[in-house]
């Protein structure tokens, strides 16, 4: 397709000397779109069909238009074809194949020659002989298409334009302009002449060919089996990222250095709590209050967390209302832990408290007592008077 | 830091002169284009379309007259002195008042009786109050209203926080909005009595999104960048200390959109509240279009075409979410105690509380006995067992609520909805209004009975 698009007036008047029957000029094009076995089903036809005699105009052939004519019909029309021709462009262009239709090479070439058709008219004979070498090498489907059935040598600008003035009608031909003409497409002279192959004899499978073909397979495939598919080292590599990823996850979940404070604390010892009194000092860094209260007509020292049981606030000790309120639903709680106001469902929790073995009260938040399931009548829930 | 009266009331005078001056203007521009539309009037014969006003001269003069009476007040306000501005400061005695009224208890369901009433009279007088007349004298009102509430300190500190100043923007655009669309709807639905078409239905000329509707969306999209960069510049964003698992802020509150949903949270368990519920709400919303089988209203504004859904929507809307919002931004101070509009926010606020559930009611109130207990060395099937045989109460009236109200209501009030609906639809349709319904019966009931759960299983942490 590039070099279709890139080809000058030059080369396409130099492939119209070498190539005399127009409707082959056009098939290089179509041969480097269509690959495999189109394009020798497309050459071949055309081939047998060539005998146009050498001395007879390449216009006499309707349907078919080499270059040269649309050039001509361009240029015979002066300032127009720029415009008509573009239009006609849009349509052939896909199926710039068969060879009564025009590439897209032509139709620009014709386009283009009619703007600037004064330089290309101005041509010498001289000039196009020596382009017409380059010309070839560029497009060498051509050059190589074109020698077959043209043994005649080069024609100049003049005869080219010439027999093209000879034309009645100027310009490409539409598929209803032929029909119009009494000639029929030529797409479907072609497709009489498409034979079908041979379908080749079945071959009824042995028992060897197939064993030999295993152990090909085997060899080739070492890399099939080693690493499958392109999509098996996809998700083998996702597995293995997967896998990689959450190993270090896992490891960051347990740190080196812990810098949230331990589970178990001393927080001093049972004199240093006055009856009645909410210990409020270990609530920020370890989420505690220590209370000596009563709890149920009990004389108790115990541990109270400092989340609420609604949502998880932090609520706060007021000692003038002698409550714990959180401040996120207004949740209440007495002094003993109980909620009696607000939406919290249950009361706060109790942590595990012993006297250790220096006297000092030791607060373990890894045991959890709850009351509304009977945990608080647990010793390990509360120091008892002593 | 705490300001004197002078000086608090130096420090809000700036903005109260600005806010006046803004009024007076807002009132001379009305003025003077309803005069020019009553110039206009005199070169133009009345015709079907725009009829003939013979009040427009009153109007532009009673805006006139409103505009002088602002600009007056104006440099009242930006004076600065207490006894300047005392003409339009809050009267003594209504601060009194208002702090009497919501004191105690009582402050929530005062609010939320207070603003169900209004809001049921502007709907049942939609006809009055949509008239421009009447609608521009109670947006002057409203104005004026929250100027002269700013002359309180304890008003201002809270209204004029950074975090709440959008707040109250967005409360006057709501009401501005609503009111244009009720007013859309009333005029909809006189036509619809003479055998008009809607209103919109006259002026469905389509237009392109190219130009038309992108250069509108660039136009907004540059107003909302300059409001936002004067915002942000005006404002300063409330910066707190960091963070601390063991400090919560008091009063702790969610975005202002999830007000509402904070304010279910003080009558719900978590679990329903912050999980159940919105997701029923936004469920419920997607069933809509499912549930309605009325045709009508359908591209243009109605309330009589559509009466059920209107009201059923504006109260699940204005009722249960817009005004929670409001109580739960300016209301609810610390430890999520309601304080009055003028009131002081204290940390130290007592309201006597004892939330009480409804097993404790009928057990040990009603009859007289010890709440049921599992022995301490029964197994978990027992015990369950007996959790539930002591909520039993609360579990028998929920289900009836849920399973006996239903085929009620088919057979009564909603008998056409149940003919129309079928028997799945209406019992989508039952089961979301009764849930939508249970939230305003809690808060009564914990307002009147101070009643904490109707079931109450803390050891499955199952609460309703």
């Amino acid at each position: 397709m590039a070099d279709k698009k890139k080809m000058s007036v030059e080369d396409i008047l130099a492939a119209c000397r070498t190539d005399k029957p127009g409707g082959e000029n056009v098939a290089p094009s179509s041969d480097a779109e269509s690959s495999g076995e189109a394009a020798p089903a497309e050459q071949a036809p055309p081939e047998p069909e060539t005998p146009p005699s050498e001395d007879s105009p390449p216009a006499k052939k309707p349907g078919e238009m080499s270059v040269a004519e649309m050039l001509a019909a361009a240029r015979g029309k002066g300032s127009k074809p720029a415009g008509e021709a573009k239009p006609k462009a849009e349509k052939p262009a896909a199926p710039a194949k068969k060879p009564g239709e025009m590439s897209v090479a032509d139709m620009l070439a014709a386009a283009r020659a009619g703007k600037g058709g004064g330089a290309a008219e101005k041509s010498t004979a001289p000039k196009p002989a020596a382009k017409s070498a380059p010309a070839a090498k560029a497009n060498p489907a051509t050059a190589e298409k074109g020698a077959k059935p043209v043994p005649a040598g080069p024609l100049d600008t003049q005869s080219i334009l010439s027999s093209a003035r000879k034309k009645d009608k100027a310009g490409p031909i539409t598929k209803a302009e032929a029909a119009a003409k009494g000639e029929s497409p030529p797409e479907k002279r072609e497709k009489k002449k498409v034979t079908m192959p041979e379908r080749p004899a079945y071959v009824a499978a042995t028992a060897k060919p197939k064993a030999a073909a295993k152990k090909e397979e085997t060899r080739r495939g070492f890399f099939a089996w080693a690493f499958g598919s392109s999509l098996a080292v996809g998700f083998s590599m996702l597995t293995l990222t997967g896998l990689i990823s959450s190993l270090g996850m896992a490891r960051f979940m347990f740190p080196n250095v812990r810098t949230e404070p331990p589970m178990k604390f001393k927080a001093g010892t049972p004199a240093d709590l006055s009856p009645g009194q909410v210990e409020t000092k270990y609530k920020s860094q370890f989420a505690v209050w220590v209370v000596r209260a009563e709890y149920e007509g009990q004389p108790q020292i115990y541990a109270l967390s400092t989340v609420c049981t609604h949502l998880g606030c932090t609520p706060n000790w007021l000692e003038a209302e002698q409550k714990f309120k959180c401040p996120c639903h207004g949740s209440g709680f007495y002094k003993d832990g109980v909620n009696f106001e607000g939406p919290a469902p249950r009361p706060l929790e109790r942590y595990a408290i012993r006297i250790a073995d220096d006297g000092q009260l030791e607060i373990d938040k890894s045991r959890v007592y709850q009351q509304e399931l009977g945990q608080w009548a647990d010793p390990g829930s509360f120091i008892g008077p002593a | 830091m705490h300001l004197s009266h002078e000086e608090f009331l130096q420090s809000v005078s700036g903005f109260l002169g600005m806010f006046y001056l803004a009024l007076g203007l807002m009132n001379g521009v009305a003025a003077y284009y309803l005069w020019q539309l009553a110039e206009a009037q005199h070169h133009h014969a009345p015709t079907a379309e725009h009829p003939q006003d013979s009040h427009l001269g009153n109007k532009s003069f009673g805006c006139l007259f409103l505009a002088v009476v602002f600009s007056i007040m104006s440099p009242l306000a930006f004076s600065g002195s207490a006894t300047m501005m005392a003409p339009i400061s809050l009267p003594q005695f209504m601060v009194d008042g208002v702090n009497y009224l919501f004191a105690g208890s009582l402050g929530p369901v005062l609010y939320s009786t207070l603003s169900v009433g209004l809001l049921a009279v502007l709907f049942l007088g939609r006809r009055f109050f949509v008239r421009p007349v009447v609608a521009w004298i109670v947006w002057n009102c409203m104005l004026v209203l929250l100027a002269v509430c700013m002359t309180n300190p304890n008003f201002a500190s809270i209204v004029m926080k950074p975090d709440n100043v959008p707040i109250v923007a967005m409360v006057y655009l709501l009401a501005f909005f609503t009111w244009l669309a009720t007013a859309q709807a009333v005029k909809n639905d006189d036509r619809a009595k003479d055998g008009l078409p809607p209103l919109e239905k006259l002026d469905d000329e389509k237009i392109l999104v190219w130009p038309d509707l992108v250069y509108t969306e660039l136009i907004c999209m540059v107003a909302i960048t300059a409001v936002l960069i004067l915002w942000a510049v005006v404002l300063k964003a409330p910066l707190e200390e960091p963070a601390d698992a063991a400090k919560t802020p008091n009063p702790s509150k969610a975005p202002w959109y999830f007000l509402g949903l904070q304010e279910m949270l003080v009558y719900y368990d978590p679990w329903f509240a912050g999980v159940v519920a919105p997701l029923v709400i936004v469920g419920g919303l997607m069933a809509i279009p499912y549930l309605d089988f009325n045709k009508l209203g359908n591209g243009y504004y109605t309330i009589d075409q559509r009466k059920f859904a209107y009201v059923t929507f504006q109260f699940g809307f204005l009722v249960l979410w817009v005004t929670f919002i409001i109580l739960g931004t300016f209301l609810r101070g610390p430890n999520w105690n309601f304080f009055g509009p003028f009131e002081q926010w204290d940390v130290h606020k007592v309201v006597p509380l004892n939330n009480v559930d409804l097993s404790e009611f009928f057990w040990v109130q009603w009859l007289g006995m010890p709440k049921p207990k599992a022995p301490p060395d029964v197994g978990a099937g027992a015990a369950l067992g007996f959790a539930i045989w002591r909520e039993l109460p609360g579990i028998l009236l929920l289900l009836g609520y849920f399973t006996l109200l239903p085929p009620i209501l088919a057979t009564t009030v909603f008998r056409k909805f149940f003919q129309k609906m079928g028997l799945i639809r209406f019992m989508i349709l039952a089961s979301l209004l009764l849930l939508m319904a249970l939230f305003p019966i809690k808060m009564v009931l914990r307002w009147s009975f101070n009643l904490k759960y109707i079931i109450a299983l803390p050891e499955y942490l199952a609460n309703f």
